[in-house]
């Protein structure tokens, strides 16, 4: 059967396995839990020891707590992932066995942090290298070695780039005359006003 | 299968019945403990102050225990054929017991350790991958050109590299038809055979 917050496909088997553990902790701790997982995906780190007191009532053993919070980290990435609204996640998740109050409370979490769900992942997805910031100075060179006037400005620029491939920081310095430094911004111009339908 | 000794090493070994049984089990455990971690030339030192023989004897008598040991572990050789290899120094009945029983009790973790010395290559950790569409550039305008960039994530004896490719979609559907059929080779009668039998 296929489902639309695993993407149109099967559900995975282990999280078949785990909705009876999910169903086993009481629906406000669910909705609890899930508030833990969610500040976790959204990368303000997770608070161990407060899910274990949440658990503790229901008696898991220390791998169902690991279980619980991935099967949950799961259900709520997935469904951001696939843009999946909150009362289609409730209707999936009843479908799989989970209890309409766990089902409901666990969607209600997830509305409210959908959409800032979707932006972190949308910031992780894989980019190779990141325009960091443009340092520029113009020069006037006034003579050199080989002309005794030469009286060009000449543009400088420094492009700090962040290299997704190398995971680092680099510096690119580029040194132009002011007719190709002309050129440049045409094509920037041109480019932008390719960008502007699309915004 | 016996295991043959050089002139060397038998060298190497005769120094144990001087030593008597307590140094012996504690240049076993110095040569497992080698075997485990690598070379530490202070704990043989202070276990030549403590057994009081030369540092040289107990360094020899190290190398030969660990010889011992790894080709023992390495050819997985029986008890008796153990008993028949050593037979050869010409040791006291209670040393060859020792040396067996140290054979015994560490077999498996020398094993373990000798397997992860064997080249390995680098390995799949994971994936992320984008698709992208091309909408123009500075020759051509008003293009839709497709393209997958992948960023293949591999671990190599805990060195993580990164490889990115990129394709355009009808190669990777080329590339993931090329890998189903290469995982249907083992559905064939011939594969099925070898596993059979290796099993």
């Amino acid at each position: 059967q296929r489902f639309r917050f695993c993407g149109d496909l099967d559900c995975p088997d282990w999280v078949l396995a785990e909705i009876s553990t999910l169903a086993k902790i009481s629906s406000v701790k669910l909705k609890l839990i899930c508030a833990q997982v969610l500040r976790d995906l959204l990368g303000e780190g997770i608070e161990y020891e407060k899910i274990l007191k949440l658990t503790s009532d229901a008696k898991l053993e220390s791998g169902d707590v690991k279980a619980t919070i991935a099967v949950l980290g799961f259900i709520l990435s997935s469904a951001a992932k696939h843009n999946v609204d909150s009362e289609s996640l409730s209707s999936e998740l009843q479908q799989l066995g989970l209890p309409k109050e766990h089902a409901s409370g666990l969607c209600r979490s997830y509305e409210e942090k959908q959409s800032s769900l979707q932006d972190s992942l949308r910031a992780c997805s894989l980019r190779l290298s990141r325009l960091g910031s443009v340092c520029w100075r113009v020069d006037y060179t006034l003579s050199s070695s080989e002309l005794r006037e030469v009286n060009e400005p000449l543009v400088h620029l420094m492009f700090n780039l962040w290299d997704g491939e190398r995971s680092g920081t680099a510096a690119i310095p580029v040194a132009l005359s002011a007719d190709k430094f002309r050129v440049l911004l045409a094509g920037e111009a041109w480019g932008g006003a390719q960008l502007r339908p699309l915004s | 299968m016996r295991l043959v000794l050089s002139e060397e090493q038998k060298a190497h070994l005769g120094c144990l019945p001087r030593a008597g049984g307590a140094a012996v089990s504690e240049l076993g455990r110095l040569a497992v403990d080698l075997l485990r971690r690598g070379a530490a030339p202070r704990a043989c030192e202070a276990a030549a102050r403590q057994l009081s023989i030369s540092t040289d004897t107990v360094q020899r008598g190290v190398e030969g225990l660990t010889y011992l040991l790894t080709e023992s572990s390495k050819l997985m050789i029986s008890e008796i054929d153990f008993q028949d290899s050593i037979n050869v120094l010409g040791f006291s009945e209670e040393l060859n017991k020792l040396l067996l029983q140290l054979y015994l009790d560490n077999r498996k973790e020398i094993r373990s350790v000798l397997g992860e010395l064997a080249p390995k290559l680098p390995s799949y950790h994971s994936l992320e991958w984008r698709l992208d569409v091309q909408l123009a550039s500075r020759s051509l305008r008003q293009q839709i050109k497709p393209a997958v960039t992948i960023k293949l994530h591999l671990n190599r004896n805990e060195d993580q590299t990164a490889q990115v490719l990129q394709t355009d979609p009808s190669t990777l559907l080329h590339l993931i038809q090329e890998l189903d059929q290469a995982l249907g080779e083992m559905k064939t009668n011939h594969c099925r055979r070898i596993v059979r039998n290796m099993k």
